[in-house]
This record gives structure tokens, C-alpha cells and sequence, in this order.
């Protein structure tokens, strides 16, 4: 049945935007996660990728949660010398998050997801449809 | 003859096949907006051309009961199979704009409503045919 396989295809677009999802969040939260030592990088921030894989049993390109990678941009440095990672110079390496991003990555994230349930209702619309003809 | 195999129905079965199948493939397009290097595609639109004139074959064989009777050739029109799931799909060529798949969902969920409105219409007209109602 070809509106069951819709529906699998668009699930696999949900999935995917709800592990974007999570990344996004655990960017956000960690956004002020230093190390305890001079020495210990802080959080370095997540980036997740996408990539379309084909499956054989709905036959069809499906999406997924690719790698997630590391983004190897500089870290910010905020100068707090009374702080346990501070170095000689009185400077903390902070994560190289940055909110306002991360939020325009969510709204983005939260947009494709929409895309997806409207895909999934218009399709459970036309499949009740379906069953309409039987019941005459 | 089956009653699914009336002209009407066969063209309005196609039809909601190819909206079948037009919807997988928007709702790839969809679940894949934000992969790079994914191009959005879409089906081609379905050509009723061989089955209008499959419609107006002749179904009925007369009986020859003389020699000299003359013979009305069937078509091979109303018990043809018909093939399923062989719509064309087309690359479109650029990225995935979300706006316009969500436009051609819409479009699509409306054209089957139709599609299976008329046919719902179709049976009932069979029905008063059998008077059942």
C-alpha cells in the first residue's frame, strides 16, 4: 500500500528532525560548560548532518540522522580570572556556541518537522477517503 | 465483467493511483528538504488518452448463428490489465523548496478527494441502476 509507505517516508523525516532536535538542545545547554582546568577544552559544539539513504522495502529515498559532527571553529574567550579554568592571563576559554544560531537552527528544525505532520495528515486524509468508497 | 472494469472506474482507479504514487514521492522530497545534494522530483502527469479510447471499443460480441452473419470485433478494451506503479518520475532540477511541496500536497490531497468523490458518485448512480436505493 502506497499511502502506508508516504507515511513511513514521512516518519523518517521526523526522526531525523527530532535528532536535530536533540543536538540543538544539547548545544544550548552546554552552551556555558567550561573545562575545570587551563588546560581542558570546553564544549565544543555539535553539528548534525543529513543524508539520504535509499530503502529497498518502502522503495524509496529515506532520510537519516547522519554523522554528527564537531564544528572546529575557534573557542570564545572571556576574561574571568577568579575562574578554576582561567589562564595566567586571567582568560577562560568558553564553547564555541553561539544562542542565537543554535535558535535559528531550531526554528529551522521545527519548520522541516511541520513539513513532515502536514505530509502525514494530507495523507491520512486521502486514505480515509479511500475507506469513504466503501462505506457508499 | 467486473464493475470496477467500466471505463469511469478504470480512469478514476489510475488516477488515484498516480496521486498514490505522487504523494510518496513529495513526501520523499519533504523528508529529505534539508539533505544536501537531494533534488526534489515529482511524477509525470498521467496521460488518459489510450483509456478514452479503449472506452469507446466495442465490448459486446455479437452471436453468429448464420454463415453469413457479419461479426462485431472486440477490443481488447475493458479487461486489459492495467499496469501499476509505473508513473514516470521526473528530476525537477533544483533544490527542495518546503513551500511548494507543501503546495502540491494540498493540490494532490484535493485532486483525490475528488477522484474518489466521483467515484463514490459512480457506484451510487450503479446502485440506483440495481435499485437498491
Amino acid at each position: 500500500m502506497d499511502f502506508v509507505r508516504t507515511l513511513m517516508i514521512a516518519a523518517s523525516g521526523l526522526k531525523a528532525q527530532n535528532g536535530r532536535m536533540r543536538v540543538i538542545a544539547e548545544n544550548i545547554a552546554n552552551k556555558d560548560s567550561t573545562g575545570r582546568t587551563p588546560e581542558e577544552d570546553p564544549y565544543r559544539r555539535k553539528i548534525p548532518t543529513f543524508r539520504s539513504k535509499f530503502d529497498r522495502e518502502l522503495d524509496a529515498q529515506v532520510v537519516q540522522l547522519g554523522r554528527i559532527e564537531r564544528d572546529s571553529s575557534a573557542f570564545q574567550v572571556r576574561h574571568d580570572p577568579g575562574h578554576p579554568a582561567a589562564d595566567a592571563a586571567g582568560n577562560v576559554r568558553t564553547p564555541n556556541v553561539n544562542t542565537l544560531v543554535e535558535t535559528v537552527d531550531i526554528r529551522e528544525a521545527r519548520r522541516s518537522y511541520e513539513a513532515n505532520l502536514n505530509v502525514i495528515q494530507s495523507t491520512r486524509t486521502m486514505l480515509q477517503r479511500t475507506i469513504d468508497i466503501l462505506r457508499g | 465483467m467486473a464493475i470496477t472494469d467500466l471505463p469511469v472506474f478504470q480512469a478514476l482507479r489510475t488516477k488515484m493511483q498516480w496521486h498514490q504514487a505522487r504523494q510518496k514521492v513529495l513526501a520523499e522530497n519533504v523528508a529529505n528538504a534539508d539533505t544536501p545534494g537531494f533534488h526534489s522530483r515529482d511524477l509525470r502527469e498521467v496521460s488518459f488518452t489510450n483509456t478514452l479510447k479503449g472506452s469507446r471499443a466495442q465490448y459486446v460480441r455479437q452471436a453468429v448463428t448464420n454463415e453469413g452473419h457479419m461479426q462485431a470485433r472486440s477490443q481488447d478494451g475493458p479487461n486489459r490489465p492495467q499496469k501499476v506503479g509505473s508513473f514516470e518520475i521526473t528530476p525537477e532540477g533544483n533544490s527542495v523548496v518546503l513551500e511548494e511541496q507543501m503546495m502540491k500536497v494540498t493540490a494532490n490531497q484535493m485532486d483525490y478527494q475528488a477522484a474518489t468523490s466521483i467515484y463514490a458518485r459512480g457506484l451510487g448512480v450503479i446502485k440506483t441502476a440495481l435499485g437498491k436505493r
